[in-house]
């Protein structure tokens, strides 16, 4: 199955190190479904890229909102426990 | 005990501080527990600095579902951290690691935990200790009530087991071969749709205290297992009979001595009776198997008073038999559990990389290796 469907999301954070700290949280949960799936994280200055892709838009969507609400997680975590 | 547990101390500071963090189950824990250099014994006990706990709570006949579970811990982490650190009167830069439950549990709450764990061990630079979860129970309970090489049986929704430690492994002598004891108690709950607060297993617990009728049920030990599933279909065909319209004229529903009508209250009682002499008897056959006369309950139902007590006939009929449990604080999931036994681990060198926290659903008891202990 070939991974047609495709999407970026770029999630901008205050400065390059805070976007490193949520992609290393994220990246070490393995994809369920790894046959029709893949995201890749990566940084590109202050922001976070997600890059999934998938089969179908149905897993992308759950995916996605996965990823979201673990990055909810990382951000209230930043937003009460930095410095 | 003959190991060093300071091989890995920090210049200058003469004790250790942890972070634990739970969340396997509908439990959200964390605690901050602080040991001082030296082995743990009687004069140099751990101490719990916080122990803060939200429980969800689902309305009564219903149970917790993986995705609603992880909805509330993601929810609650965050406050339930800073109430923790608050209590303790410590900064997160005071600790020495941060400690998560790696399993096993349910699968989404469980990530939904080791996420704030990561991120905080980015943001404070602390290391991070993946904890089993059963072990966290057996290391506290040891700690709290001193109990030193216990035959060790934990009960909880999750798990039901009898272990006992030899050679650096806490071996499973007899496990269930289906549910967990927590499990049937809380379904049997829903069935009678018995509040789920503060826990079913506690309401249950005082609505047996009322039960005065013992109705017969299959009694279902193998060798050192247990089955209750089967016990469970029973009892909730006779419950759904009690609540039925047309009662069929079931003799179950009746008390053979005394013509009463069984209530309810009736078979509460009779569950707890059966199910914990079940745990009784496979209880007493470890003790005999690996000569030992201290027991130590563990687990959300160790806390369950009826089943401390009958364990305790058992045990005082042995020679110097002596029966170990505590509160539900530390019965009943928590954060600081995990922060103990994280603790030791990390005592003894353990750090889990980034790539290395991945939790899992299934990880017995007997996979981790008790480096902390070598008698």
């Amino acid at each position: 199955m070939s991974l047609d469907y495709k999407l970026k999301i770029s999630i901008p954070f205050e400065n390059n190190n805070q976007a490193e700290i949520a992609g290393n949280s994220l990246r070490p949960d393995p994809i369920l479904k790894a046959d029709e799936m893949t995201v890749d994280f990566s940084t590109d200055n202050e922001k976070l890229i997600c890059y999934f892709q998938g089969v179908s838009d149905r897993v992308i969507r759950v995916a996605v909102s996965n990823v979201l609400d673990n990055i909810k997680t990382i951000i209230e975590c930043i937003e009460q426990f930095e410095g | 005990m003959t190991v060093d547990l300071d091989k890995f101390k920090k210049p200058g500071k003469d004790y250790y501080l942890a972070l634990g963090l739970e969340g396997s189950a509908n439990k959200l824990g964390v605690g901050v527990i602080k040991h001082n250099l030296g082995q743990l014994s009687s004069e140099n006990r751990a101490e719990v600095l916080s122990n803060v706990r939200d429980t969800y709570i689902t309305p009564p006949g219903e149970g917790f579902l993986p995705r609603d579970t992880a909805r509330h811990h993601r929810n609650w982490v965050v406050r339930i951290i800073k109430k923790s650190l608050v209590d303790a009167g410590i900064k997160g830069t005071d600790l020495d690691c941060i400690c998560f439950t790696q399993g096993p549990g349910m699968g989404a709450p469980l990530q939904s935990v080791v996420i704030a764990a990561r991120t905080l061990s980015q943001l404070w630079k602390l290391p991070l200790i993946g904890v089993n979860h059963c072990v966290g129970h057996i290391e506290m309970g040891r700690e709290i009530t001193g109990a030193n090489n216990p035959v060790v049986l934990y009960v909880s929704g999750g798990n039901t087991q009898i272990i006992a430690y030899s050679r650096q492994r806490y071996r499973i002598f007899g496990e269930t071969l289906d549910i967990a004891i927590g499990n049937c108690l809380d379904r049997f709950a829903r069935v009678l749709k018995i509040s789920n607060d503060p826990a079913p297993g506690y309401n249950i617990e005082q609505m047996a205290k009322k039960g005065k009728h013992l109705v017969t049920l299959p009694y279902t030990v193998k060798g050192m297992d247990l089955s209750m599933a089967g016990i469970l279909s029973y009892i909730e065909v006779l419950a759904k009979d009690l609540f039925s319209s047309n009662p069929k004229k079931n003799k179950n529903l009746i008390d053979e001595e005394s013509g009463e009508l069984i209530t309810p209250e009736d078979l509460c009682y009779s569950l707890q009776e059966s199910l914990f002499s079940m745990l009784v008897e496979i209880t007493e056959r470890a003790m005999a198997h690996v000569q030992s006369n201290q027991v130590l309950i563990v687990g959300g139902v160790g806390s369950n008073e009826r089943l401390q007590e009958m364990m305790e006939l058992m045990v005082n009929e042995r020679k110097n038999g002596s029966i170990h449990a505590t509160d539900e604080r530390f019965c009943i999931d928590n954060g600081i559990m995990i922060a103990h036994a994280g603790l030791l681990s990390y005592r003894m060198g353990q750090i889990n990389d980034l790539k290395d926290t991945v939790c899992t659903q299934r990880f017995r008891t007997d996979e981790v290796f008790v480096s902390w202990r070598d008698d």
